[in-house]
């Protein structure tokens, strides 16, 4: 019973919380609208991680690749099979997911530094491979098209609102299920599994199974990601999922905090607002080319590093360090 | 049968690069059991640190052993000043499984991103000391050159020095009694934290070595080793992440798989030969094609 109540109240605070996203939403620029978006995709991608890391105690290098994955996917079934874009996306987060799938069956199962080379390995080397592919689209990619919203919205509701919209509501879903699975009986099973392997064998949780679990969802979040992505640049190419996005997402999931999925959006604040940061830094001082390149990179280092070594359990923890 | 020689030839000059790196993450992994990401950072940093000696002085011999130089003084500068306070401080609760790892992450971006600063994303090149125009056998040109002889040679004298330092010296010895044990070599008055050190260090200047043998036959830019280092993981993976001779091995392995699909299959299949041997390996063999760890017990 009190379980029940838990989930329901769960409920009401994300749609609570969507409601004042739709407020905040209709309040702002087009500008904060695409920024928003953006949140809202780097979110759920940091939920991904913080799924499989946090929780299950894997640690991926790879999701970029799986999100482009993902990307490819949901490009694919609307550019070429003309498919709606809400199907897209649906289609995105399965095949990356059966991708994960497939992969975890390889490689999830192994610990430590096994998967986080391996994923790396990965997340190297599948951008090279799109440009062999024809279908794929080389370097020019696949285009993304949402199309225009709804003529039921009215005149005024503009194509980043949209966007916004979009990129909310799956991110809130998606974070609203992977919420309840972690207070069910599988978020138990995986923390037990993260912080004691054989203890949890011993209570009979199949460990391997449950980690090639683990993967698949976080797998299949991260292809919904990619597909908002290349849904708000409006095409998907291999350079849109770099080494460094798989980073960033790290970073993100450090930065929240990576054994709880409360402050997630915290991560996705800021990846969105870090180039932000950068450029006023380069508009104040200037700088050269590779300056002004480099300077994200190295602000998403440094707080990975600091994240790592000052708050590793997240920002909560400064507040209650006096103890 | 010049097809063949020639893929013979080339796999032996790219395993061995190969094998460099896959002996600089061995060592970093035997000393801490950590895979240092940041490598790819540090043997790019190193040759960065080549390229200026070479343009100031104009002798790439003189740019290589200042690459080598500084590769260990960076590796072992890593280790004591930044993984060894981040063991120190972080000591509980789940995040020391992932926290080392996460650390040399962000140390490889930090690395890539000072080089951003310092050197800009333009290519640069490094001319190679030695004619890269492939030698004529039998009226055809092949593609190998004195430059990847050169390669051969310079991989070949650095495996025989480190397997005479680990088999014929004190030092060696200590080194081996760390990395197998760390508490008995404590024990027995070996200097662990010293010697842990000093892998690094070896590691540096193996990753040095390699961005110098390496860049010259493609370009110089931040991102130029990453490849390196996921083939360089590999090829420790096959190896079994223990052992040296596993690594080379490992690497040699690597690079015959990925030279004869090359020019026997298809040239698009580098990254696939080189993920579908890692997957099997893993599924396969975990451990390690040669690996000895039947007789340990960690």
């Amino acid at each position: 019973m009190h379980n029940f109540s838990a989930t329901k109240k769960r409920l009401l605070l994300f749609i609570l919380f969507g409601w004042l996203l739709l407020l905040v939403g209709d309040r702002v620029g087009e500008l904060r609208q695409y920024q928003g978006s953006f949140v809202a995709m780097y979110t759920l991608a940091i939920a991904s991680i913080i799924l499989l890391t946090g929780y299950s105690g894997q640690l991926s290098l790879g999701h970029s690749a799986l999100m482009a994955v993902g990307a490819y996917a949901g490009a694919l079934s609307t550019n070429n099979a003309h498919l709606h874009p809400v199907i897209a996306l649906i289609i995105a987060t399965f095949v990356a997911g059966l991708f994960g799938l497939i992969l975890g069956f390889g490689v999830a199962r192994l610990s430590g530094p096994y998967l986080a080379g391996t994923t790396l390995a990965l997340a190297v080397s599948l951008p090279s491979l799109a440009n062999q592919f024809p279908i794929l689209g080389g370097e020019q990619g696949v285009a993304f098209d949402v199309g225009a919203p709804p003529a039921r919205f009215g005149e005024d509701f503009s194509q980043y609102k949209w966007f916004f919209w979009i990129s909310s509501l799956a991110a809130l879903i998606m974070i609203w299920l992977i919420a309840n699975l972690l207070s069910s009986k599988y978020g138990r099973s995986f923390r037990a599994m993260r912080d004691n392997q054989v203890a949890a064998q011993l209570t009979g949780i199949n460990t391997g199974r449950l980690k090639v679990t683990a993967f698949t969802i976080s797998a299949g979040m991260a292809g919904l990601a990619g597909g908002l992505l290349v849904m708000l640049i409006s095409g998907v190419s291999p350079s849109a999922f770099p080494l460094s996005l798989s980073f960033s997402l790290l970073t993100g999931a450090v930065v929240t905090g990576v054994y709880s999925l409360k402050g997630v959006m915290l991560g996705g604040l800021v990846l969105v607002a870090i180039p932000e940061i950068a450029d006023s830094v380069v508009n104040r001082i200037g700088g050269s080319e590779g300056f002004t390149a480099t300077l994200p990179g190295f602000l998403v280092s440094a707080l990975l590093i600091a994240a790592v070594l000052f708050a590793p359990n997240g920002p909560g923890q400064l507040l209650k360090k006096k103890h | 049968m010049l097809k063949f020689i020639t893929a013979v030839l080339t796999s032996l000059t790219t395993g061995s690069i190969y094998a460099l790196m896959s002996t600089a993450l061995v060592l970093v992994w035997r000393s801490t059991r950590v895979i240092n990401f940041a490598q790819a950072g540090q043997a790019v940093l190193t040759t960065y640190i080549g390229y200026e000696v070479i343009v100031r002085s104009g002798s790439y011999w003189v740019g290589l052993i200042m690459a080598i130089v500084a590769g260990a003084v960076i590796g072992a500068a890593i280790d004591r000043f930044f993984m060894r306070p981040i063991f120190k401080r972080i000591t509980t609760g789940p995040i020391v499984m992932i926290a080392p790892v996460v650390a040399t992450l962000g140390l490889l971006g930090i690395v890539q991103a000072i080089i951003g600063f310092k050197w800009g994303l333009t290519y640069q090149t490094i001319a190679a000391p030695v004619s890269t125009d492939g030698y004529r056998i039998f009226g055809s040109v092949i593609a190998f050159s004195p430059f990847n002889l050169m390669v051969l040679v310079c991989v070949t004298i650095t495996m025989l020095l480190l397997t005479l330092l680990f088999q014929k010296t004190n030092l060696g010895l200590a080194l081996r009694a760390s990395a197998h044990s760390p508490e008995i070599a404590k024990l027995s008055g070996i200097k662990v934290d010293g010697i842990r050190t000093l892998g690094w260090a070896l590691a540096g200047a193996a990753g040095g070595l390699a961005g110098m043998l390496f860049v010259p036959s493609t370009y110089l830019y931040p991102n130029a080793m990453d490849v390196l280092l996921v083939f360089g993981f590999i090829a420790a993976v096959i190896g079994g992440l223990d052992s040296l001779f596993g690594a080379v091995a490992g690497a040699m392995v690597l690079g015959f798989a990925i030279n004869f699909t090359t020019s026997y299959v298809s040239s698009r299949l580098v990254f696939p030969t080189a993920f579908i041997i890692l997957i099997l390996v893993l599924l396969i063999k975990p451990a390690g094609i040669f690996s000895n760890k039947k007789g340990r017990r960690d």
